[in-house]
């Protein structure tokens, strides 16, 4: 009896950080490649992106709308094309799992902290594809003329970030709810709005010329606060 | 060794599990039997640490130590109707994924396959339901777990699936495994050590 016990599973000595992060680019590689074979994120969010900038185009685009109007209301624009491309397909992440009852073996097997971080990092280089699509798009059809491109890129990498970490955090949240998209809006307003206020304060100040101010720190403690916040609250909100 | 007392879950007014108790020892099986609604499938959530009981306790052992819930759930082995693997992944990429979050080796989670008659490189969605039902008891035991929690164990499997998984349960229930068995009707398993019935 005790030979045959020893072929079950001993505890892990293999608690390390090397084995959290292996987990996490586990999730993440997973992620990409359940994706990868779907397409309903990228091709969500690529339609509505895409769809929303050729309808801004022709209604505001160069002949639309002058340069002084232009630089007041373009970077609000930006941001609101982002944000609803965002709410159109990061929720899945892990909506996705409660509904095709894949969120069950997870529970069993993953440490939550890894898997929030996993999934954040997949929102994070979806929301880095988007923004990549969408801004020099954007600012062609547009015809905007960027002062800070510098700033301009800081505010997106920033934004992107606070973007894919508060709508991870308000996934995991509403993931086992039923009302789901309402849940989304609800929740998704208080936390994303400071983020949003701040985006377009930097990408104006990009457009005309300012520089980063206390915008950009603050951007930057949001992101921070967010993170941490979401790791503290995704063990709670993810286990009964 | 596992034991639970007088577990209590309800969802809203409906009382599912009212004073529930059981223990099983190294190398015993409970089994668990009783109609549909009588709550099985809620007491091995409960075990399993996906569910919460309301009142009760539950105590898991392994070399002496009681785990956490935390711990006791990433340490079981669970099969049930409503576990689902990754459609869009192939059945091998599943188990090498849960092998790499679980930290252990694929190794024997494939061997289980092959033992089961399980191609591994079909997809996830193109499986039936029987092999469905082998690739979760694939999922459960690649991380060779002491305790498995089994909700309708042989349900859609056909006469050498059922074969297969039953002599898996044995073997590891022979390796000193423990084991709770639920089904709505009575099961002929050896070392069944006790039988619990609900409703």
């Amino acid at each position: 009896m005790l030979q045959a016990t020893s072929v079950l599973a001993k505890p892990s000595a293999w608690g390390s950080a090397e084995g959290w992060a292996a987990e996490v680019i586990a999730v993440f590689v997973k992620d990409w490649r359940c994706e990868f074979r779907t397409r309903y994120a990228l091709n969500t969010l690529a339609l509505f992106a895409l769809t929303t900038m050729v309808v801004m185009s022709i209604s505001l685009g160069p002949i639309g709308i002058d340069r002084t109007r232009g630089t007041k209301v373009l970077p609000v624009l930006l941001w609101v094309i982002l944000l609803f491309s965002v709410s159109a397909g990061l929720p899945r992440a892990f909506i996705q799992e409660e509904e095709s009852q894949t969120a069950t073996a997870l529970r069993l097997s993953a440490t939550p902290s890894a898997l929030f971080c996993g999934k954040l990092l997949y929102c994070l280089t979806l929301v880095g594809a988007l923004e990549l699509l969408v801004t020099p798009v954007f600012v062609t059809l547009m015809n905007l003329e960027v002062i800070s491109p510098a700033l301009l890129v800081g505010t997106l990498a920033a934004g992107g970030y606070g973007l894919a970490v508060g709508s991870t955090l308000v996934a995991a949240i509403i993931a086992q709810a039923r009302t789901k998209g309402t849940l989304f809006s609800v929740l998704a307003f208080p936390v994303l709005l400071p983020l949003l206020l701040l985006a377009v304060e930097l990408t104006f100040n990009a457009v005309a010329g300012g520089g980063g101010g206390v915008a950009l720190p603050q951007l930057l403690l949001y992101d921070a606060s967010v993170t941490v916040v979401g790791l503290m609250l995704f063990p709670v909100v993810w286990n009964p | 060794m596992l034991r639970f007392e007088n577990l209590r879950r309800r969802f809203g007014r409906l009382s599912v599990l009212e004073g529930v108790s059981g223990e099983v020892a190294p190398g015993q099986a409970l089994l668990v039997t009783g109609p549909n609604g009588s709550g099985k499938s809620t007491l091995l959530r409960c075990l399993a640490g996906l569910l919460s009981p309301e009142k009760g306790t539950i105590e898991y052992r392994e070399d002496d130590k009681v785990l956490e819930t935390d711990e006791r759930r990433r340490r079981v082995g669970y099969v049930a109707p409503d576990l689902a693997l990754y459609s869009e992944l192939t059945v091998a990429e599943n188990l090498e994924f849960f092998a790499r979050i679980r930290r252990t080796s694929p190794a024997w989670g494939f061997e289980v396959l092959e033992r089961l008659g399980l191609p591994a490189d079909r997809m996830g969605g193109a499986l039936s339901s029987g092999m469905r039902q082998r690739l979760r008891w694939a999922w459960a035991l690649l991380h060779r777990p002491r305790l498995l929690l089994l909700d309708e164990p042989f349900q859609n499997l056909d006469a050498p699936g059922e074969q297969g998984t039953r002599d898996l349960l044995i073997e590891h229930l022979d390796q000193g495994g423990l084991a709770v068995v639920a089904n709505p009707s009575s099961l002929e398993i050896d070392r069944v050590a006790g039988h619990l019935r609900l409703g």
